[in-house]
């Protein structure tokens, strides 16, 4: 199969940084899409807190405190924080946006269906039980493969959330900002790639 | 809606551009880390270079996302690693091999899906420091 050559591939895929920062507002990652989905409930929770918050008016947030304050430290804390001549009396509530979970889950069934489109209208599209002749000569029968893709991706999911973020978050946009974390990750999980990768070579050579 | 739309379409060609690459490819991501072959060493390698330079211009604009050095950085990452080569897939990859007609991809993520699930529910109980965040 042919692919595009290095140069327009990195062309592309800094274009696709760059673009989802200038349409999202965020910098490409795609493993706190995973956590979001996956922990979908929790998040619809805080998300419909989120919306009562903010839905609130800034005098009814403000008498709920005082009644707290109140509730807790009695009159004196009330009069005194009544008392206090603050800019802050005049600023809006900041309201906290939070991106939807449903937003992240079609972010990844997208890529999905980008994927599709593309290898349907180039030829790449292959129907198969097994991921690559490769893969299947390392692992094996189907039911091999299939368990060492299990554990594979058992190993990603794990890693990425333990490690704050994956190719696209450390890898493109944290090394692209030189951040001394994305720099370790990214060279921690390329080197051990590679090593497992050689280890994977010699055994079926 | 809007919010959907612009994931969507984001979604769409970022996969796309991942397939026509060839990271879903996992014989190519083998030769790859095999040192037999370049080309996806470059593709990533000048797509941060640019992606720097992009976001060097844009800096007044990103909003700060903090990545911590923390004490799940390094085993997080040899462990991403290690799964990486294993199944041939990054949390994005994944839906590359499905779009592909991989099939066998649905188990890497069951396993991406009981990964995250099993992290967290961990990281709740017995570790509990900040692993930063990653473009949410």
């Amino acid at each position: 199969m042919s692919y595009w050559p290095w140069w327009i591939g990195a062309i592309a895929l800094s274009a696709v940084s760059l673009f989802y920062f200038l349409l999202i507002g965020r910098l490409l990652g795609v493993s706190g899409s995973w956590a979001k989905v996956v922990f979908w409930r929790e998040q619809s929770k805080i998300e419909s807190e989120n919306k009562k918050f903010t839905d609130d008016s800034p005098e009814e947030i403000n008498n709920t405190l005082l009644a707290e304050t109140l509730a807790e430290f009695g009159e004196d804390a009330v009069a005194e924080l009544q008392g206090m001549d603050t800019d802050t009396d005049s600023q809006p509530v900041s309201k906290t946006k939070e991106t939807s979970w449903i937003s992240h889950l079609v972010f990844l069934v997208s890529m999905f269906i980008g994927s599709l489109v593309y290898s349907l209208a180039t030829g790449h599209f292959n129907l198969r039980y097994d991921l690559s002749a490769v893969h299947s000569q390392i692992f094996g029968s189907t039911t091999e493969v299939w368990l060492a893709l299990f554990f594979g991706g058992a190993m990603v999911g794990f890693g990425t959330q333990m490690a704050g973020g994956c190719t696209s978050g450390h890898g493109l946009s944290g090394c692209a900002r030189l951040l001394p974390a994305s720099l370790l990750s990214t060279g921690l999980f390329v080197g051990s790639a590679v090593s497992i990768s050689l280890l994977m070579k010699a055994f079926i050579s | 809606m809007k919010e959907h739309f612009k994931y969507a379409i984001v979604g769409l060609v970022f996969g796309a551009v991942i397939t026509g690459i060839g990271f879903g490819d996992y014989d190519e991501l083998f030769k790859m880390f095999t040192l037999v072959d370049a080309r996806l060493w470059l593709t990533f390698a000048f797509s941060v270079i640019l992606t720097m330079i992009i976001l060097f211009l844009l800096r007044k604009r990103i909003p700060r996302q903090d990545k911590l050095i923390q004490p799940g950085t390094l085993p997080g990452s040899m462990l991403f690693g290690f799964g990486w080569a294993i199944c041939g897939a990054c949390p994005a990859i994944v839906f590359v091999h499905l779009g592909q007609g991989s099939v066998a991809a649905i188990s890497t993520i069951a396993g991406i899906v009981f990964g995250v699930w099993l992290q967290r529910k961990l990281h709740a109980k017995l570790f509990r420091w900040d692993t930063g965040t990653c473009g949410v």
